[in-house]
């Protein structure tokens, strides 16, 4: 009995959590823009450390890192939008998400601020025009703070998009062997 | 008391202790499938196996696996009561075994915490017919066929008395049979029923659910409970449920006052049901009865084979025994619980490695002897730990086995095959995880003897082998791995056919002829996907998928397999699978910036080597010549693309690797060690690479990439 009315505190916990963390965004520099990931993705922040490569694939998975003993992928953010690379600094950071229990590490130039965008104040990203459509896909939104705009990103299609099926498909079959 | 009946713990008992049970019976069913009949040991054993089943799914109320076990065991009890001698014996072992996968399919849904609702009727019903057909079949007609064993009407009725209070006293003896086991929990069963109705209860011995000696003292002495409650005999009669545990019950009424006396059987209002008393002796109480003879307070109302009987020597008996010291010696755990263990052992492992080769140990002049002898000590600790939750996690491969033998089984009937299937070394310990992978690939392999392998009876009898065809399953333990082999007597691989397959797949180079093809590189080739040379697809086999998902699962484990084949003669698929998945032995080298680490095993020397040894192709491979031996070459940086990694051979070392036969030369920056390696594995985000399986962590923190030599090979 105790064990279940735990499991409902812990969920009763996890939603206000949910609650206190929705409409807030990470926000982070990648070339001249700031993009922002929703904060629940988002399981913790670490200084750069250096990075296991991994031959064959491709040039954004920059390799594996030791996370506490754990062995998580890193890709680099930039590489991925297609700009060309950085060097990396002390203001690299990389970014913990969790995405549907898959954890990955974003190597980003700089991290900015964690903001609060109210849902009426983000915009569909436009769909025609000069904008940039690499980016588009991932971008889902463009969200107004003040006199910036942030562009929002879907992490699952940051992670997972169609140039990745190759790769994706591998690992797929890879947990069906499992 | 215990007032909560919490089931949780016992089902898994439950569901532990019948899956050894059900696995018992399948082997003993098994091992004598192609004798005539059961002999007498095995119809007991199966008859014992289905009651204790029976019993057990009838306290944690499984109602259709109380069902069907229960008509099983009538079968075997007219089996062993009658003898009859013309049972068709295969269809009698396919009745066991029928039960047998239907109450695993329902312990599963148990397991799964899915409802147990799996249809009983229809196997009931089967069984019943069968039962019948043997009996009508019996040699001696007007025998009567013998009392059904359990759920028998009382012999004799007592109606009791109506009430004229509202609330009524009994007191309740209840006996027994004497193999049943955990009588506590069977006759807290009965508390926790009569709790229902009851208004006061009672019971002696009194500590039935924490105190295990209350079994004994049960089955000794009897259950006695005093009840007071609104209801009628009839209904506590109902209630306890007379059945395949509880031999007899006796209820009497009683005054208030009798009650308040306590646990003090009389004799009055005796209602006795009886079942297995015979008539003489139910006459005789009677007679006792009637002669006002006042019982003893310990009533010894049991017929006689309750209080002399000794226990029959068997099995099952010596299997309750084994219970009771399993008790102390052996606890289940949960294999989350042991996984986690592994992995922090792992993580010690690890942590071991940074404190001894911590950087700040390097300070020139420090004086480190006392450092190092407790640093040999921890490392001689943390290898022994090692071991031992290694030891923990092998497993016998006898379940496997078993498995197979039944898969054997199957298809040979069903394809009107007969198959002796032999099993060497079963008892062979791999590690659990391995286990789990390698049963789907066995189980293809051995399906494929049996359904093209060994021919048919004709076929078998025209090429002079014997009509019945042998497919032996075997196990071994050699040089830190595991060989199972599949081996059959039947026709082998068919070398032309695979041949003109392959070609008209255009999987061969056209300019080769076959005879430059090797056998062991021909019969490879049915590991590919789509390459079936079966002309027949069947039921099992024959769509030519199956060979490459077994190649598949068994590479996922670190396994290979090889095939050798005589036409005519025969075929053995040997698996080569890795004793262990989680720590290896491997040698740390540098190559550019990247560390990587390769296993021990398959490392045949490290060489340096000169220029001059080299031998270069016009189109770009390399071949080295050592010792008269032509190797070919594989620079570890240039095949996986890596900046600043040594060009010269001279500078670099060579290490020989040798998977399968295949020998291949691999140049490297520098050695860095052995270690002991924890394999983690790459996360699947990254996908796949080819040549590597892995990846660790070392000393310093920083991530090695484990090299899978059988990958770089090809």
């Amino acid at each position: 009995m105790g064990e279940t009315s735990d499991l409902k505190k812990r969920d009763q916990a996890a939603s206000s959590e949910q609650d206190a963390q929705k409409g807030k965004y990470m926000t982070f520099k990648s070339g001249n823009e700031f993009f922002g990931l929703e904060i629940q993705y988002v399981n913790e922040i670490i200084k750069f450390q250096s990075v296991t490569a991994i031959p064959e694939t491709e040039d954004y998975i920059k390799g594996l890192i030791n996370l506490r003993g754990k062995v998580i992928p890193v890709i680099d953010v930039r590489l991925r939008f297609k700009q060309p690379p950085l060097e990396y600094n002390d203001r690299t950071c990389i970014i913990v998400i969790n995405v549907k229990s898959m954890i990955v590490g974003l190597i980003v130039e700089k991290i900015a601020e964690v903001v609060e965008i109210k849902d009426e104040n983000i915009l569909p990203p436009p769909t025609f025009g000069r904008a940039d459509k690499v980016q588009n896909k991932y971008v889902y939104g463009i969200g107004k703070v003040g006199d910036t705009v942030k562009l929002l990103l879907d992490p699952d299609k940051l992670l997972n998009d169609e140039d990745l099926s190759v790769v994706e498909s591998a690992a797929d079959m890879m947990i069906d062997e499992d | 008391m215990a007032e909560e009946f919490s089931t949780d713990g016992m089902l898994d008992i439950y569901l532990f202790e019948n899956e050894q049970l059900l696995e018992q019976l399948q082997e003993r069913v098994l091992e004598q499938k192609d004798a005539d009949c059961f002999d007498e040991d095995s119809i007991n054993e199966i008859f014992r196996t289905m009651h204790t089943i029976k019993g057990s799914s009838g306290i944690m109320m499984f109602d259709n696996i109380t069902a069907v076990s229960h008509k099983l065991e009538d079968v075997f009890y007219y089996l062993r009561e009658s003898h009859p001698d013309n049972v068709p014996h295969l269809q009698l072992v396919e009745h066991v075994l029928e039960v047998e996968d239907f109450i695993s399919g329902e312990m599963d849904k148990i397991r799964n915490g899915e409802p147990v609702d799996g249809d009983a009727s229809s196997i009931v019903a089967d069984l019943d017919k069968f039962l019948n057909q043997i009996k009508s079949g019996g040699q001696k007609a007007g025998e009567e066929a013998p009392p059904e064993n359990i759920h028998e009407e009382p012999k004799q009725f007592y109606i009791a008395p109506v009430a004229t209070s509202d609330s009524r006293f009994y007191k309740i003896y209840i006996t027994f049979y004497p193999e049943t086991e955990m009588a506590n929990v069977h006759a807290y069963k009965v508390v926790y029923a009569l709790k229902e109705i009851a208004e006061d209860l009672l019971y002696s011995p009194e500590d039935i659910i924490a105190d295990e000696n209350s079994a004994d003292t049960i089955i000794k002495e009897g259950f006695r409970i005093l009840l007071q409650a609104q209801c009628t005999e009839e209904q506590i009669r109902e209630i306890i449920g007379v059945g395949y545990d509880i031999k007899a019950v006796d209820v009497y009424e009683c005054k208030a006052e009798e009650f308040l006396q306590g646990f003090d059987f009389g004799d009055q209002d005796e209602v006795k049901i009886d079942l297995n008393s015979s008539v003489e002796e139910i006459e005789n109480k009677a007679e006792a009865a009637e002669g006002k003879e006042a019982e003893p307070a310990k009533p010894k109302i049991t017929p006689g084979d309750f209080v002399i009987k000794s226990k029959e020597p068997g099995k099952a008996k010596t299997l309750a025994k084994d219970k009771k010291t399993d008790k102390a010696s052996y606890i289940s755990v949960n294999v989350k619980k042991m996984d986690q263990l592994m992995e922090l052992i792992g993580e010690l492992v690890i942590s071991e490695s940074v404190v001894l080769q911590s950087p700040d140990l390097n300070v020139p002049g420090l004086s480190l002897d006392n450092f190092h002898k407790a640093a040999a000590q921890l490392s001689k600790v943390s290898t022994d730990l090692q071991d031992v939750i290694m030891s923990m996690r092998m497993v016998p491969l006898t379940n496997t086995f078993q498995k197979m033998n039944r898969i054997v089984f199957d298809v040979s009937r069903k394809l009107g095959k007969d198959i002796e299937f032999v099993m060497v070394g079963e008892h062979t310990e791999v590690d659990k995880n391995i286990i789990e992978h390698i049963s789907d690939p066995l189980m293809h392999i051995v399906r494929n003897s049996v359904d093209h392998g060994i021919e048919s009876k004709e076929e078998r009898l025209e090429s002079g082998k014997p009509e019945k065809g042998k497919v032996t399953l075997s196990a071994k333990t050699e040089a830190g791995k595991v060989w199972i082999s599949v081996e059959d007597d039947g026709k082998g691989l068919d070398r032309e056919k695979i041949l003109a397959k392959a070609r008209r797949q255009g999987l061969l180079d056209d300019n080769k002829p076959d005879s430059a093809y090797s056998d062991r590189e021909v019969y490879q080739f049915i590991t590919l996907p789509g390459f079936s040379t079966n002309e027949q697809v069947t039921e099992y086999s024959g769509r030519g998928v199956g060979m490459d998902v077994v190649i598949q699962n068994i590479q996922a484990i670190g396994g290979t397999l090889e095939i050798e084949s005589t036409a005519g003669l025969g075929s053995t698929m040997s698996l080569k699978i890795p004793l262990t998945l989680a720590i290896i032995d491997g040698i740390v080298m540098e190559t550019g910036n990247s560390s990587f680490v390769m296993e021990t095993g398959v490392i045949k020397e490290f060489i340096r080597v000169r220029e001059e040894m080299m031998i270069h192709e016009p189109n770009g491979d390399e071949y080295i010549m050592i010792r008269g031996e032509a190797y070919p070459v594989l620079r570890l940086g240039k095949w996986y693309g890596l900046e600043e990694y040594e060009e010269s051979v001279e500078k670099g070392i060579m290490l020989i690797i040798e998977v399968e036969d295949k020998k291949v030369c691999l140049l490297v920056d520098k050695l860095i060690g052995e270690r002991e390696i924890v394999v983690k594995p790459i996360p699947p985000y990254i996908g796949k690479v080819k040549g590597l399986s892995g990846c660790t962590q070392l000393g310093d923190g920083s991530i090695a990439l484990i090299l899978d030599a059988t990958g770089l090979v090809e």
